[in-house]
């Protein structure tokens, strides 16, 4: 019998808050607790929550959303199959690169950007979004 | 017809990825199309150094693959208009690239740039061999060291074997007052040792380690010994006959001395 993950479908989360929770069940999700070095990469056909740091060098690729526990320094790529509704949140977000489906963006050139607070990162209208990340899901969207 | 320059050393730490930098930056600035190539596969430091890490989306894997042409995985320098970067791949390992995918890399590359410059990994497996499967010419780095000195020696008698004769010597991190007091090896000890062309000296230079910290290349510093030592590596690559730099006393103390008449 497959694993009960290799479903494989795609996921659309934040979903619109509300809802019957059944229809969140089959979403594919795994957790990672450590730190990711220089080298490393973490490729996952749903959603990858990360407890533990990205560091530079190393590489998280999502088709659906991503969520790092710790700073997060790589490179990220969530909707990676192509959503666009996928976000990457994380408790300090300062990727090397940041990918969401078929958008790349990275910090410009010589700013020294690091938040001291979580942040979350989205396509809004075409471009990639950075913003503090809010506390509770109804005001995520 | 374009050179294809690999920068090697056998002992790692010695400077190959800050030489590889700088002579690219320097031979940039004088108007020629430089095209690095870092075969670091797995350790990639190049792009750091260059300050062109957050940019890669394709790699040197990736090409040799097939995945994708290799003018799609370049990445354009900041400061040089005809400097560009082909990334190492960090995530795979040496065995990712053969020989044979890089002699033909390298051949294509020949028609588009003036040199090719590539950044060898440390030690004499498979990344060596990648690294110098495309090359016509080898620079061969190397501290005043007996251990560095060693291993050059070990990487002269390897590029022989592969048919890259006469390769030339860098001597990177001298220090001089060390030499004077009989502490560190001499220029002349070393070419003794390696009978090979001297290439260029570089003293030990802090800025060295600053700008490469910022990503940044001290051969554009006009006020740098080490900055001045890789311009005229570079012009002597070009073929120029530069006189080696005087560096054995230099600055604050020479000034006083002469200041107060003692030479």
């Amino acid at each position: 019998m497959a694993p009960y993950w290799a479903g494989g479908n795609l996921v659309h989360f934040p979903g619109k808050g509300g809802g019957d929770p059944e229809d969140l069940a089959d979403e594919n999700t795994i957790l990672v607790q450590r730190t990711l070095r220089s080298g490393q990469s973490i490729s996952y056909d749903g959603n990858i929550v990360i407890v533990g740091d990205v560091n530079p060098g190393a590489e998280v690729v999502a088709s659906g959303n991503v969520v790092v526990m710790g700073y997060l320094r790589g490179v990220v790529h969530a909707g990676a199959g192509g959503d666009e509704n996928a976000a990457v949140y994380a408790y300090r977000l300062q990727p090397t690169q940041l990918r969401i489906a078929n958008h790349i963006t990275r910090a410009p050139d010589g700013e020294e950007t690091g938040s001291k607070d979580p942040e979350v990162a989205r396509v809004k209208d075409g471009i990639v979004v950075i913003e503090a990340f809010q506390f509770g899901p109804e005001r995520q969207r | 017809m374009g050179e294809v320059i690999v920068v090697t050393s056998g002992k790692g730490g010695v400077g190959k990825t800050t030489t590889t930098a700088n002579l690219g930056a320097g031979l940039a600035s004088l108007n020629n199309r430089v095209c690095l190539i870092d075969a670091d596969i797995g350790l990639r430091n190049l792009d750091v150094v260059m300050g062109l890490e957050n940019r890669i989306v394709y790699d040197l894997v990736d090409v040799t693959s097939g995945n994708c042409p290799y003018k799609k995985a370049l990445i354009k320098d900041k400061r040089f208009e005809n400097l560009y970067l082909l990334p190492a791949a960090q995530t795979k390992d040496k065995t990712a690239v053969n020989p044979d995918q890089m002699r033909v890399l390298c051949d294509e590359m020949r028609d588009e740039y003036d040199y090719i410059i590539v950044d060898c990994p440390a030690g004499i497996e498979q990344g060596f061999r990648n690294a110098i499967a495309g090359a016509n010419q080898a620079i061969v780095v190397t501290t005043p060291e007996v251990s560095a000195v060693r291993d050059a020696d070990r990487i002269i008698g390897l590029l022989e074997k592969e048919d890259l004769r006469e390769p030339k010597l860098i001597i990177n991190r001298m220090r001089y007052h060390m030499v004077k007091h009989g502490d560190m090896m001499s220029i002349d000890d070393i070419i003794e040792i390696l009978a090979v062309d001297l290439l260029g000296v570089v003293p030990e230079d802090e800025l060295v380690v600053i700008s490469t910290n910022r990503g940044e290349m001290v051969v554009i510093n006009n006020n740098s010994k080490s900055g001045q030592a890789y311009r005229n590596i570079v012009r002597r690559i070009k073929g120029e006959n530069v006189p080696m730099m005087d560096l054995e006393d230099s600055g604050f103390m020479k000034k006083l001395r002469r200041m107060i008449g003692l030479k």
